[in-house]
C-alpha cells in the first residue's frame, strides 16, 4: 500500500514531463504517431500529378470543343464524317489520363485547374471550324510535349502517345 | 548508366529505321500512282532520321548498330494492299522504337522521341488508312 504513492508520482512527472521533452526534440505531439499531421491540412499535390490535372482538363476542353463542332453547322463539312472517330480516339485518352489518377474523395478533377483552351479565341463560343479543331489538335499535340521535363517516364510515353495522336488527328482535319 | 539507356534506346530506333529502310524498298515496287511518290518520300524520310540517329550514337562516344542485308517480312507482299500494309507495320516499328527513347532521363531525348514518333504515326495513319489513340502503346 505505501508503494502505491511512489508510483502514481512517478507517472504524473512522466505525463508532465512528455510534452517537455518532445518540444526539446523539435517534435509535436503528433509526430509520435505514424501518418499524417491531421492538423497540417490537405498534403500538397506531387509535380505529376499537378501535371496530370492540368493535362486531364486539357483533353476535357478538346472534348468539349469537338462536341461543340459535331453540334454546330459546321459539321456538316466533308470532313464531319471524320469527327466521331476523332472525338472518340479523345474519349479514350481521358479515359486513360483519369485512370493515372488517384485523388482523396472529394477532390473535383475537373476544377483542379480550369485551363482556358488556346483555340478559345480561334473560334466564337457555340461555333467550332475544322480549322479551329485542327489548331486545336496542334495546340494539345505541343503541350503534351512541352510537359514530358517534369513528368516520370510511364506517364511521359502516355503523353508522347497522345501527343502523337493529335498529331494524326491534324492530318485527318486537313493539317 | 542514364547514357547506355540512352545509347541502347538509340540504337533500337535506328534499327528501326533501318527496318523501315528496307522493307520501304520492297514496298515500292508494288506501288504506282501518288502511293509510290508517298513511299518513296517516306522512305527519304527514314534514310534521313538514320542518319541523324547515327550522328548522335557517336556523339554518345558509342558505336552503331548495321544494317542488317536482308530483314524478313512480317508478311508476304505481293500488290498495293500488302504494300500499303507493310508500309503501317514499318511505321509502327518505328513509332515504338521512339517511344522508348522518350523514356530516357535526358529532357532533349525525351523531346527528339516524342515529336520524332508523330512523324511515324503520321505516315502509319495515312497507310492503315485510320488514325489510333495511342500510337506506339500497347492498345
Amino acid at each position: 500500500m505505501p508503494d502505491i504513492l511512489p508510483r502514481r508520482r512517478t507517472l504524473l512527472a512522466s505525463a508532465a514531463t512528455l510534452p517537455l521533452l518532445l518540444a526539446t526534440a523539435g517534435c509535436r505531439s503528433s509526430d509520435v504517431f505514424t501518418g499524417p499531421d491531421p492538423l497540417a491540412g490537405r498534403p500538397r499535390l506531387a509535380p505529376d500529378v499537378v501535371t496530370l490535372v492540368a493535362v486531364i482538363a486539357a483533353e476535357e476542353n478538346l472534348i468539349g470543343l469537338y462536341r461543340t463542332a459535331l453540334a454546330s453547322d459546321s459539321a456538316a463539312t466533308a470532313r464531319a464524317r471524320d469527327l466521331p472517330a476523332l472525338l472518340a480516339q479523345h474519349e479514350q485518352h481521358l479515359t486513360r489520363l483519369r485512370a493515372q489518377l488517384i485523388q482523396p474523395p472529394g477532390t473535383a478533377t475537373a476544377t483542379a485547374s480550369p485551363r482556358p483552351s488556346a483555340t478559345a479565341s480561334t473560334a466564337a463560343p457555340g461555333r467550332v471550324t475544322i480549322a479551329g479543331l485542327r489548331a486545336a489538335e496542334r495546340t494539345s499535340a505541343a503541350g503534351l510535349v512541352r510537359r514530358l521535363a517534369t513528368v516520370e517516364p510511364a506517364l511521359a510515353q502516355l503523353f508522347a502517345s497522345i501527343a502523337a495522336s493529335d498529331a494524326t488527328h491534324v492530318a485527318v482535319l486537313g493539317g | 548508366m542514364a547514357e547506355i539507356t540512352a545509347v541502347s534506346a538509340l540504337r533500337s530506333a535506328l534499327a528501326a529505321e533501318d527496318a523501315a529502310i528496307y522493307g520501304y524498298g520492297v514496298a515500292g515496287a508494288h506501288l504506282t500512282g501518288s502511293r509510290q511518290v508517298a513511299a518513296q518520300q517516306d522512305w527519304e524520310r527514314h534514310n534521313k532520321a538514320r542518319d541523324t540517329l547515327t550522328a548522335m550514337i557517336y556523339a554518345l562516344s558509342a558505336q552503331p548498330v548495321s544494317a542488317q542485308a536482308f530483314y524478313s517480312l512480317p508478311f508476304p507482299v505481293h500488290d498495293g494492299t500488302s504494300a500499303m500494309a507493310l508500309a503501317a507495320y514499318l511505321e509502327e516499328g518505328v513509332t515504338r522504337a521512339y517511344l522508348a527513347i522518350v523514356a530516357v532521363s535526358n529532357q532533349r531525348l525525351r523531346d527528339f522521341g516524342a515529336v520524332a514518333m508523330q512523324g511515324s504515326a503520321e505516315a502509319a495513319a495515312y497507310w492503315r488508312g485510320s488514325t489510333q489513340a495511342f500510337p506506339g502503346l500497347d492498345p
